[in-house]
Order: C-alpha cells, then sequence, then structure tokens
C-alpha cells in the first residue's frame, strides 16, 4: 500500500502549509482525508482506529474496489510538498499577522505584513484584506438593505487585489495559494474565463488545496468546460472530477468515482456523504439511509449534508429518527442553515408548517442562497395551500439555480392546483428537460395533458409512454397507458398495456383493482377477439377475487363456454358463406 | 421611501395599465398616496453615492446639492440617448413614473426601441432593487417587441411569478382589494398574447380559454372582458381555417355555442358578447375598442342572420357600411368621456411621468422623435387643450378610429374621406401612435398620393417619411417603396425589375402560416401581375388561382374580389374575352356584396373592356357600362383607372358603326387627351401608346394631318421607350 503512505505523507504536510497560510477549510478537508485512508492493519493501534470504529459495514460493501493504487495514469506530476521558510525575523511578523487572523482581526494582520515580501506573508496579506472586503460586504449588505431589497454592496478591497495580484503574477513571484486567491477574486468580478484558468493553474502546482479545486468547480457549469480544463493528473483531480459530475447532474459516472476513491479513503467521511448524495439524487433512499446512520455513528455531531438525511427521513416518514436528528442538530448548532432545514423538515412532518416556514425562512436569513430552504419552504406553502407564496419561493429557488429541476416541478404542481393546467406544463416542460430520466415528472406532464381542461390525449400518452420509459416506480404510467389507448378506442394497445401491467404487478407481487381491472379487460378483450383460451385463463383468475367482477368473470365463462359448444351452428349464423 | 410603503405600494399597477388602464386610473385617482416626491433633488450619481435609502433627512438633502449640480450637468450635455447611465432615480414612484414611460415608449417603437439599452438600465434596476418585479415585465415587453421568444416567455413567468400573489417573502397581502389568490388569470390572458403575437394560435387559443377559466373562478370580470376581447382579435387575425379546428378541440367559451355556427358567426357572437361585457363593467377603453373591433368585422364580413338557416331565411349577404360607420362613431366617443373625467386623471403617479418627460425636454434627448417635428407637437398640444389631460392610450384608441375609417373608405371607395382621415390621423394623433401606426397612416398618404399626382410626388414623400421613420418599422415602409417601386416598373415594362421587387416583397413576409396573410396576398398578387405584364399569361393565371384559393381559405374576401377581377383581365388580356366575362361579373357580384364601390366600377370597366373585345355589335352594351361606371371612376378613380376608362370609352365610340368620327370627334379626343395627360404622369407607356395610336388615327379619319403626325411621334416615343427597357439599376432599390 504505498501509494496509501504517499497519499497519507502529502496531506500530512499539506494540512500544515495549509492552515499556516489560514486556508482553514481546505485544511480541515484535507485533515478529514487524511484521517481517512485505511491504516496498515499491521502498525494500528486502538487510538489510531477510534475514528474508524464501526466503518466495517460501510468498508466491507465497498472491498471489491480494493485493488486501487494512485490515479490511473499513476504519475504524480507533483510530488512531496516542500516547505519554504521566510526569514526568521520576517517570520515573527508572519506569526504576530497570522495570531491576529486568527482572531478575525484582518486588517490588522494585513497591517503588519505591509512591508514584508515573501510569498507567504504577501498571500497573508492578500487575503486577510480579501477577507476583511468580504466581512464589510456582509455587513453592509445587512444595513443597507433598501426598501426595494438588497443594495448592490461590492468587496471594495477586489480592485486593489486584483492590481496587485497581476502586477505579482506578470513578476512571476506569485505561488499557487496567490493564485488561488487571484482567482476568487476574477470570480466575484465576473470574469470567469480568465479565473478558471488561473485556478487551473493554481491546482496544477498546488493540487492540495480543496477550496482552490471547488471554486474551480463552481465554474464548470457544463461537461464541456469541465472537459477541456488542462489538469494535470493527480489523485485529488479525482475528488475534483466526482464533485464536477454530481453538479452536472452525471450520478452515476460521480458515483463511479467516488467508490474508486474509496479504494484509498475507505474511512473518509466526505465520501461517504458525497456517496450519499449521488445515492439520493439516484433516489435510492433506503442506501443513503444506511450511510447515514454509520457516518452520525462516528461522527455524531456533524450537520454538513445533514439535511439531506433529514429530506430522506422525512419522505420515508420516519418520525422518530428525524426528531431524534433534529434535536441533535439543535443542541449541536442551531444557526446553521443545514440545522434549520432540518428542524424545519421535522416541523413540516409533524404537521406545524407555519413553524416549520419560520425555520426555513431563518435558514434563508443565514444564507439567502440555500437553495434547498426555498423548495423545502414551496411545498410547505403548498401544503398551507397558499399556493402564491409557494410560487414566489419556488421561482426564487429556480432564479439561484435553474436546473433545479424540484423547483420548476414544484411550481408546475402549483399551477396545477389552482385549475391552471396550461400554464403549469411550460414548467414541467422545464423540468423534465432537466431531468428526462425521472418518470414522476413525465407523470405530472401527462396528467396535465389529459386534464379535462386540456384534454390533449395523444400528448398525455407520450409522456406516459416515456415516464414508463423510465422505470416508473409507481407503477402509474402502465396502467395510465391502458386506460387511455382504451379510451381511445385502440384495444389492441390497451392489451398489450394491460398485460405489460399485469406482469409487473405480479413480479412485485402488488395487487388491487388495478389488477382486477387488467385482468377483466384481458378477459373481455380476449372473448371479443375469439381467443378464448387466453381469455379462459383471465376469468378464473378473476374468480379468485370477490365482488362484481367475480360474478362477470362468470357469465363471461358461461358465455365462452356457449360459444365454444354451440360453435358450428353459431359460426354458421354468424359467418354466412 | 419608508418600507412600509413600499409593501403598500401596488406593485400589479402596471399590468393593468397594459390590461386593465381603466381600473388603474381609478385607482389611482383613489389611491391614498402620501405627496412624497422630492422632485428634482433624488438624481444624483449612482457611482458616487451609496445609500439608496433616500428619506427626507434634510441633512441629507444638503450634502447632496453638489452632486445634484454635477448630475444635471452631466445628463444634459450627456448624449447617451434614452437610456441615462449616468443617474438613477430614487423615490418609489419615480423609479414606477420611469418604468411607466418606458412601457409606453416601447409600445410606442416597437422594434426600433433600444433592447440594449434598456436591458442594461433594468438590469442595473434589479440589482439595486431584486424586489422590484415590474422590471421583468418590462424586460418581457421589450423582448417581446424585439421577437425574442425564450426571453419574452421566460421573463413573463417570472413577472408572474414573484408578483402575482403575496408580495415578497413576509407574506403581507397587497393592499389593494384583490384577493388573496393572486391575478394569474392576467399572467394567461398575457401569455395568450405572447403566443398570439409569435404566430402559435393553438397555444393562444388554449391560454386564452384557460384565461376565461381562471377569471370565471375569481370572479376577475375585468380580466374576463379583456380575455373574451383578445379571442375576438385572435379569430379576426388568424385564419380562419385555421381556427375551425382549433377551437373544437378544446372547451372554450364558444364550444358550447354549438358547431352550427361557422367560425366568424361565432366570432360576431363573441364580439357582441365582449361588447356587452365591457358596456356593463363601464370599461371605457375596452368598449372602444371593441367598437372597433366591430367595425372591422363589419367591414370584412358579409353579415348573415346567426341563427336562421335554410331556404326560407333571407340570405342578406352583404356588409353594412353603416353599421361600421356606427361603430366607429361609437368609439370616438370615448374621448368626450375623458375629457370631462380629465380632471381626476392627474395624480401623483403621472405627476411624476410629467417631471420625467420635462427632463427629457430639457436634455434634448432626440430619440423621442416627436421632437424632431415641433409643429406636430404644439399641433397636438393645442388639439388636447391641456397635454396630460388625455391618456396615452385613449387618444391612440382614437387614433386607431381614424386610421380604420381611412381603410374604410378606401375599401368603399371614396378617395377624399380616405384621404381625409389618414390626414387626420397623421396630424393629430402622431404623437401618441406607435411608430407602425404612424407609418401605416403615411404610407396610405403616399399612396393616394401616387395613385393621384404620379410617382414624381410621391417618391419625393416617401424620402421624407423614410427620413422621420430613419429607424422605424422597417417593414411598414420598406414594403410601401416596394409597392410603389413595383407599380412604376409595372408602368414603364420593366418586367424583370418588377419580378425582382416581387420577390423582394414575398420575403418580407413571415415565413409561418396564417401569419401576415395580407402581405402574402399582396406578393404574390403583384406576381400575378407581373407575370401578366411580361405576357405569360397561363402561368399568371396559375398565380392569380392558386391566390384565390389561399384568399378563400383565410377567408380575405376583399382580395378575393380583386383577384377574380385580375383573372378576368388576364382572360382579357390572352384574347380569351368569353372566359374572362364571368370572373368579371363573380367580382361584380362580391364587390356589390361588401360595397366595394371602387373596385365595382373598375370590374365594370373590365366588364366592359371585354365585351369591346368580343366585337363591335357589343359596343353599345360596353358604352353604356362604362358610363354608369364613370362617375365613380372620375370621382374617385386614381390616375390609372380614369386614363383606361377614357380609352375605353374612346375605343367604344371609335369601334361604333354607327359613329361618325367629324361629329363627335370632339368627345372621343377629350377623353383621350384626358388618358395621354394621366399617362403621362403615370409613366405608362404601354397604354399612353395606345392612346396617342388612337388620338393618331382619329386624326387621320378627322384628316388634321398635322395633329395626326403629332400624336404619331408620341405614340412612337412611348413605344421606343417600352421597348429599350434598361434595367438599370433603380437608386431606390438600395
Amino acid at each position: 500500500m504505498g501509494s496509501k503512505e504517499i497519499c497519507r505523507n502529502e496531506l500530512r504536510i499539506a494540512v500544515r502549509q495549509l492552515s499556516d497560510r489560514c486556508l482553514y477549510s481546505a485544511s480541515k478537508w484535507a485533515a478529514e482525508q487524511l484521517v481517512g485512508i485505511e491504516l496498515d492493519p499491521v502498525k494500528f493501534t486502538p487510538s489510531n482506529t477510534r475514528f474508524q470504529r464501526g466503518s466495517s459495514s460501510i468498508r466491507r460493501r465497498f472491498r471489491t474496489n480494493e485493488i486501487m493504487s494512485t490515479p490511473i495514469a499513476g504519475v504524480s506530476y507533483v510530488s512531496t510538498p516542500v516547505m519554504e521558510e521566510d526569514d526568521i525575523v520576517d517570520g515573527d511578523f508572519y506569526l504576530l499577522a497570522k495570531s491576529y487572523f486568527d482572531c478575525r482581526e484582518y486588517r490588522r494582520a494585513a497591517h503588519v505584513l505591509r512591508d514584508q515580501s515573501g510569498k507567504k506573508a504577501v498571500f497573508l496579506r492578500c487575503y486577510a484584506l480579501y477577507l476583511a472586503g468580504e466581512n464589510r460586504k456582509d455587513e453592509e449588505n445587512i444595513e443597507l438593505e433598501g426598501p426595494l431589497g438588497k443594495s448592490d454592496a461590492v468587496n471594495k478591497e477586489l480592485v486593489s487585489l486584483e492590481r496587485e495580484l497581476s502586477m505579482l503574477r506578470k513578476n512571476g513571484s506569485i505561488d499557487p495559494f496567490g493564485l488561488y486567491l487571484y482567482g476568487l477574486v476574477l470570480k466575484e468580478k465576473g470574469s470567469e474565463h480568465l479565473a478558471r484558468n488561473l485556478l487551473v493553474e493554481s491546482v496544477n502546482s498546488y493540487p492540495w488545496n480543496w477550496s482552490a479545486w471547488s471554486e474551480l468547480q463552481s465554474l464548470c457549469t457544463t461537461i464541456d468546460i469541465l472537459h477541456s480544463l488542462p489538469l494535470n493528473n493527480h489523485w485529488m483531480k479525482d475528488f475534483f472530477l466526482a464533485g464536477a459530475y454530481q453538479e452536472l447532474r452525471m450520478h452515476n459516472e460521480s458515483l463511479a468515482k467516488y467508490e474508486y476513491l474509496q479504494g484509498t479513503f475507505s474511512f473518509s467521511n466526505y465520501i461517504q456523504a458525497q456517496i450519499a448524495k449521488a445515492q439520493y439524487s439516484l433516489r435510492e433512499f433506503e442506501q443513503v439511509e444506511v450511510i447515514f446512520e454509520e457516518l452520525l455513528r462516528n461522527d455524531p455531531y456533524r450537520v454538513e449534508d445533514m439535511d439531506m438525511y433529514s429530506n430522506v427521513l422525512y419522505a420515508k416518514e420516519c418520525f422518530s429518527a428525524l426528531s431524534y436528528l433534529a434535536h441533535r442538530v439543535f443542541m449541536t448548532d442551531k444557526y446553521r442553515p443545514e440545522s434549520c432545514c432540518i428542524i424545519g423538515n421535522y416541523y413540516s412532518l409533524k404537521g406545524q408548517h407555519e413553524k416549520s416556514v419560520m425555520y426555513f425562512r431563518r435558514a434563508l436569513k443565514l444564507n439567502k442562497n440555500c437553495l434547498s430552504a426555498w423548495t423545502l419552504m414551496g411545498h410547505e406553502y403548498v401544503e398551507m395551500k397558499n399556493t402564491p407564496a409557494a410560487v414566489d419561493a419556488y421561482r426564487r429557488a429556480v432564479d439561484i439555480n435553474p436546473c433545479d429541476y424540484r423547483a420548476w416541478y414544484g411550481l408546475g404542481q402549483a399551477y396545477e392546483m389552482m385549475g391552471m393546467p396550461f400554464y403549469a406544463l411550460h414548467y414541467f416542460r422545464k423540468s423534465v428537460f432537466l431531468q428526462p430520466s425521472d418518470s414522476r415528472l413525465w407523470i405530472a406532464m401527462a396528467q396535465c395533458y389529459e386534464t379535462e381542461q386540456l384534454h390533449m390525449l395523444e400528448e398525455s400518452i407520450k409522456c406516459y409512454r416515456r415516464a414508463a420509459n423510465c422505470n416508473d416506480r409507481e407503477a402509474i404510467a402502465l396502467h395510465k397507458l391502458a386506460k387511455l389507448h382504451c379510451e381511445l378506442g385502440r384495444l389492441e394497445e390497451a392489451a398489450f398495456y394491460y398485460k405489460k401491467d399485469l406482469e409487473r404487478m405480479e413480479a412485485e407481487e402488488r395487487d388491487g383493482p388495478n389488477m382486477v381491472e387488467a385482468l377483466l379487460f384481458l378477459a373481455t378483450h380476449g372473448k371479443d377477439q375469439k381467443r378464448f383460451e387466453e381469455a379462459e385463463v383471465y376469468c378464473t383468475r378473476l374468480l379468485d377475487y370477490t365482488g362484481p367482477e367475480k360474478e362477470t368473470a362468470k357469465s363471461l365463462l358461461r358465455g365462452m363456454r356457449m360459444a365454444q359448444s354451440g360453435f358450428p351452428s353459431m359460426s354458421a349464423e354468424h359467418f354466412p358463406p | 421611501m419608508e418600507a412600509s410603503e413600499y409593501e403598500n405600494m401596488d406593485l400589479e399597477n402596471l399590468v393593468f395599465e397594459k390590461v386593465t388602464e381603466e381600473i388603474e386610473a381609478k385607482k389611482k385617482a383613489g389611491e391614498r398616496i402620501p405627496f412624497h416626491l422630492h422632485v428634482p433633488t433624488p438624481i444624483f450619481g449612482l457611482v458616487e453615492d451609496t445609500d439608496i435609502e433616500l428619506s427626507a433627512k434634510p441633512t441629507f438633502k444638503q450634502s447632496t446639492k453638489g452632486k445634484e449640480a454635477i448630475s444635471y450637468a452631466m445628463t444634459l450635455d450627456g448624449s447617451s440617448g434614452a437610456v441615462d447611465h449616468g443617474f438613477f432615480l430614487r423615490s418609489n414612484w419615480q423609479i414606477q413614473g420611469y418604468l411607466l414611460e418606458q412601457t409606453d415608449a416601447i409600445e410606442k417603437h416597437g422594434s426600433s426601441f433600444p433592447l440594449n439599452a434598456l436591458e442594461f438600465m433594468l438590469g442595473q434596476l434589479q440589482k439595486l432593487a431584486p424586489e422590484l418585479h415590474r422590471v421583468h415585465f418590462l424586460r418581457y415587453l421589450n423582448s417581446l417587441y424585439h421577437d425574442d421568444y425564450a426571453s419574452a416567455l421566460e421573463n413573463l413567468h417570472k413577472y408572474f411569478d414573484y408578483s402575482a400573489g403575496i408580495e415578497g417573502f413576509d407574506g403581507i397581502p397587497p393592499s389593494s382589494g384583490f384577493n388573496n389568490s393572486g391575478r394569474y388569470e392576467i399572467a394567461l390572458l398575457c401569455s395568450g398574447m405572447l403566443h398570439f403575437h409569435f404566430g402559435h394560435p393553438k397555444q393562444a387559443v388554449e391560454a386564452l380559454t384557460e384565461a376565461v377559466r381562471v377569471s370565471q373562478q375569481h370572479s376577475n370580470d375585468t380580466c374576463l372582458a379583456y380575455t373574451l376581447a383578445a379571442i375576438c382579435n385572435l379569430l379576426s387575425e388568424i385564419g380562419i381555417s385555421n381556427a375551425s379546428g382549433l377551437l373544437g378541440s378544446s372547451y372554450s367559451p364558444v364550444a358550447n355555442m354549438g358547431t352550427s355556427l361557422s367560425i366568424h358567426q361565432q366570432l360576431f357572437v363573441l364580439l357582441k358578447e365582449s361588447l356587452k361585457r365591457a358596456e356593463s363593467l363601464k370599461l371605457k377603453r375596452l368598449v372602444a375598442s371593441n367598437h372597433l373591433a366591430m367595425a372591422k368585422f363589419h367591414l370584412m364580413h358579409v353579415q348573415r342572420p346567426v341563427l336562421s338557416f335554410g331556404p326560407k331565411a333571407s340570405m342578406k349577404l352583404i356588409t353594412s357600411p353603416i353599421n361600421v360607420c356606427k361603430e366607429l362613431r361609437l368609439s370616438s366617443n370615448l374621448i368626450s368621456d375623458f375629457d370631462i373625467e380629465s380632471s381626476m386623471m392627474i395624480t401623483d403617479g403621472s405627476l411624476s411621468t410629467t417631471w420625467l418627460k420635462n427632463l427629457h425636454r430639457q436634455r434634448g434627448s432626440s430619440v423621442i422623435f416627436e421632437e424632431t417635428e415641433p409643429g406636430n407637437r404644439s399641433n397636438a398640444s393645442s388639439f388636447f387643450s391641456q397635454p396630460n389631460s388625455i391618456p396615452g392610450s385613449v387618444s391612440q384608441l382614437v387614433g386607431a378610429s381614424y386610421l380604420l375609417r381611412a381603410t374604410a373608405w378606401e375599401m368603399y371607395g371614396s378617395a377624399p374621406l380616405a384621404r381625409m382621415n389618414a390626414l387626420v390621423y397623421a396630424t393629430c394623433f402622431a404623437d401618441c401612435a406607435s411608430s407602425v401606426d404612424a407609418a401605416v397612416a403615411y404610407g396610405k398618404l403616399i399612396q393616394y398620393l401616387a395613385a393621384y399626382k404620379g410617382y414624381k410626388a410621391a417618391f419625393a414623400a416617401l424620402k421624407t417619411v423614410e427620413e422621420k421613420f430613419i429607424s422605424v418599422s422597417k417593414s411598414q415602409i420598406m414594403v410601401l417603396k416596394l409597392q410603389l417601386l413595383h407599380e412604376r416598373a409595372l408602368h414603364r415594362g420593366h418586367s424583370k425589375l418588377a419580378q425582382q421587387i416581387c420577390d423582394e416583397l414575398a420575403v418580407l413576409s413571415s415565413p409561418v402560416t396564417g401569419v401576415d396573410m395580407d402581405l402574402k396576398a399582396e406578393a404574390s398578387f403583384r406576381h400575378a401581375r407581373t407575370l401578366l405584364a411580361a405576357k405569360q399569361f397561363s402561368e399568371a393565371a396559375a398565380v392569380a388561382h392558386a391566390l384565390f384559393c389561399m384568399c378563400y381559405k383565410f377567408n380575405l374576401r376583399v382580395q378575393d374580389a380583386s383577384t377574380l377581377l385580375l383573372l378576368a383581365e388576364i382572360h382579357k388580356k390572352s384574347g380569351n374575352a368569353v372566359l374572362g366575362i364571368p370572373y368579371a361579373l363573380a367580382s361584380l357580384s362580391f364587390c356589390e356584396s361588401f360595397n366595394l364601390d371602387l373596385l365595382k366600377a373598375s370590374a365594370t370597366l373590365t366588364l366592359a373592356e371585354l365585351w369591346l373585345s368580343l366585337g363591335s355589335i357589343h359596343a353599345k352594351r360596353a358604352l353604356t357600362l362604362i358610363h354608369s361606371a364613370l362617375p365613380m371612376i372620375l370621382g374617385h378613380g386614381g390616375l390609372e383607372l380614369r386614363a383606361r376608362a377614357h380609352i375605353a370609352e374612346a375605343k367604344c365610340h371609335l369601334s361604333d358603326a354607327s359613329f361618325s368620327v367629324p361629329e363627335t370627334s370632339g368627345v372621343v379626343l377629350d377623353s383621350l387627351r384626358q388618358a395621354c395627360d394621366e399617362l403621362q404622369i403615370l409613366e405608362y407607356h404601354e397604354l399612353a401608346a395606345e392612346a396617342f395610336y388612337l388620338m393618331a388615327i382619329t386624326f387621320d379619319k378627322m384628316g388634321q394631318l398635322e395633329e395626326r403626325e403629332q400624336a404619331a411621334s408620341s405614340f412612337q416615343k412611348h413605344i421606343m421607350a417600352l421597348e429599350k427597357v434598361t434595367d438599370e439599376e433603380d437608386p431606390l432599390l438600395k
């Protein structure tokens, strides 16, 4: 397991370097991955494995991927990061500045480093200034919120920072961290192309800075952009690609990448959470639940990504688990958008929609662009029959991320509820465009077409057919297809779909009125088509049911026997030569 | 503005400006609006200033004095055009006023309105005030008029998603007395009109039907009335044959009338219904526009008794000019109504726009092109005595009635009345008219010029109009120019050029079937005429026949009449008079049932010519026909028609066996001389040559050799001109 050792060494150094530069979230990420690497079983001691306890089941599940070593091409262009040291005296200033920085006194930190020219010092100064500007911007946003919404507060440091960083870059005296900051500034400014180039440059020369990767990821809005990035091979690239695929809704590709990464980082909570996310998008709720239970056992105070877990629990109506989760995050950190969403879900499941809305609203106060909070709030308003408010909430979600097919779907549903199926179609169309593999969306659209007001059955059939082709879990589509064809007088097609539906119901061992309906139709149809044997089979099956159908089946059988026994005379009557 | 005021503000005013202006006017008048306009103070640089919350703090005002001066200076010499990049409006009402004004401007200037400048401005506004959702509506309008379907649709939905419900995120109900469920029916109405605009009649009908249903659900009668009007408009505009399958397909307000009615009977019933509804709701503007629609219907459709059918029912197969006039008069009554109410119309909201207008004047903005003709403006002001007393939409409607009058008289064949009405429109309503309508009026005037005064005058006028509408409605003016050029090319005998122009004309129409039918019909009609002029009779007949079928299919009855006449003409020219006569007769009967008097006179003339070409025994009959048509032709006909009548009359006289030259030569020569004069103005070589030829013969018979030589040489001149067809590049074409 040499590669694991390599990764571990690289990460170890990187964590130090990153936290030395005050890039805390990146160092947190790196440290998490560092601990996530599976230990050499020979060396491990009980205290070492504390973090990894209980992960056995997950590990077992993905044991198939054990083969992996460092990535495909295998060649790391950058080997172990080197530590460069500034002068001792300068180093003292740096220590002071870092202390100020840690106390969130950014301007003070920058001031201490004003005359320093070492790369490290320059970066920290610029970064401190950037953060100071961001802080001021946030304050202004709150202070100056005008009557018609936000003011256009900007980070006032951006201009000077850009000037300085571009000069440094021209001189060639910029390090990968500087490049990352430069990319950040440019992204904020809106010059995305340039920002992308700089970030690529940064991660190519220093791949362990996860913050740079995630900025880059947010700039990859299409698959073409992603493929056009000139990235060096490094195992960090796999993390990046997996995340980017997820953003681009290529869930299976993303899942494959993560499972591959798990070979090395088999105890990484991050990877587990990401896998859960992908599974969630693929609507594999069972698996998601298992993963999150595991995660919570290892990392009980985790809040990140837990809102998704709460969504799953909500969907499965696991009331006690959701309640437990909500109480736990409430104790841990109740003023985080994720916590608010979880608590909101909890109240929603309890049926206290006003309270739930309040929490979603709080989540949005904490993070205005919290996509899921907008969508969830839309759902709540729908529950509360306040459709205009729901529409507004969904629309905001859509404006934050136009690819959020759930919000589009919600909009469509809201309008459909108001009795505007034609208007709703616009939204369903958007939603299926974004997620053509989701049968629910197709079914919603089909139902719109089917409404009595529009009554566009041909279109409806087309939609149901699409739904049936994408693994329609609730098995609505086949039944509907059969019914619609029957309504339009296309009996052969109807029989085809009834038969398919029947097969499915048999396979899933479901029973119910649909079954009876299918059997009855097939029996009658078989009889009309003079396929008596077939019809008889269906009739006999119908006899197992109680109710009027049984009688109908009996009379059908009787009729068929009559027809068969009196065959010669009957046929002579019916078909004269 | 204080936050509470923002919350109480009615954001939906704008929709109503578009859709139900009536209500808005009342609401504005009755609304409690704190007088909160710091009129010139709040203009200062967006860039210099960071505080958007302009409240009435006196200290603040003082501190901005300097900036104010700067920004004034900046705006005064800023030549950036309609949209001001330099300064920004602050108080809520001013922003609203600005948006309102932009809306008017978009509607008025149509596609010539600068797309990007406004888009930029709206982007800025949205950044500063994300809760000001009207911006989306303006974006929708802007992209609608610039034919950007995707963006228009997106912004329309966005606007209604945000604003049609309870305003904003805090769940404060809108202050006006409307129910909480939003006004999504208006969204549907708008989306219906959007689809209509882009030529998707099917979607438009679906949307409008849904709008009817939702308005009924929410008992929004106003919207219902407007929706009905929109459906009427849709039905009358799209090809009727398109609609027939379409209305039956879904539940619709008309479907329950039963399928026994033809589409335009349904339309008629619907129009009446819509009118009644509008009257009962006292929506004056809607009433007026419904009257206009009704007038249009009476003008274009044969009226039949709606519910009685069968052989016994008396078939009254005529249009009714009286009804048209009545409806038109009713629709113009609107203006007097508003005159009475004008005192109520000045409210704070409109005041803020007035102020804006003054600002524009100060800056000498040249984009609002009403400024380019100062005389025009003062005329309008004196006409309405009080410049802002009558809302633009009202005068637009009244103007539209004049335009419709002009069209009606054009069809009924009263040249002076048509000209007068167009003139009234161009002088009095050009200010408030949308540029497209104004261009139509000018186009009409120029066409009259061409028909009555010859091409020289017409082209001179066209030049000035082109300058006036320099960036505007390229298609309108373009079509006019091509028409004139084509006409002239035909007269001069440049058939190649004529064909080229014809093709260009055809290209201007939209490729979607059922859209731009008028233009398509016209292009095809001119194509047939070109072929006829090039003596390709069978091709011309084929084109004309196809045209007739198309017109019949899309219910363009007036074009049907003229196409029939053209077919008669083709047969006449091809020497097949017997075949031509039935066409001429059919055209005559069409004209009679539609009261197309001038066209009827022209058809009578053609019929006479056909008879005449059957031999001299029919000369008497032809002469009687000509005499019956002459009063109409001489009174209202254009130069060409008059000349033709004169020539035909002379020919009749000449071919009549009982006619003796020396005695009545005066009559013949007189009419021939007139014909020659008129044709020379038109440069119509072919006919002119014929006239001179006839003249020469007459002189010859009279023995006046000198005059005969003179006529003959003129004849020769025209023939030469016709023969040396130089297809030189026309400078006007480029």
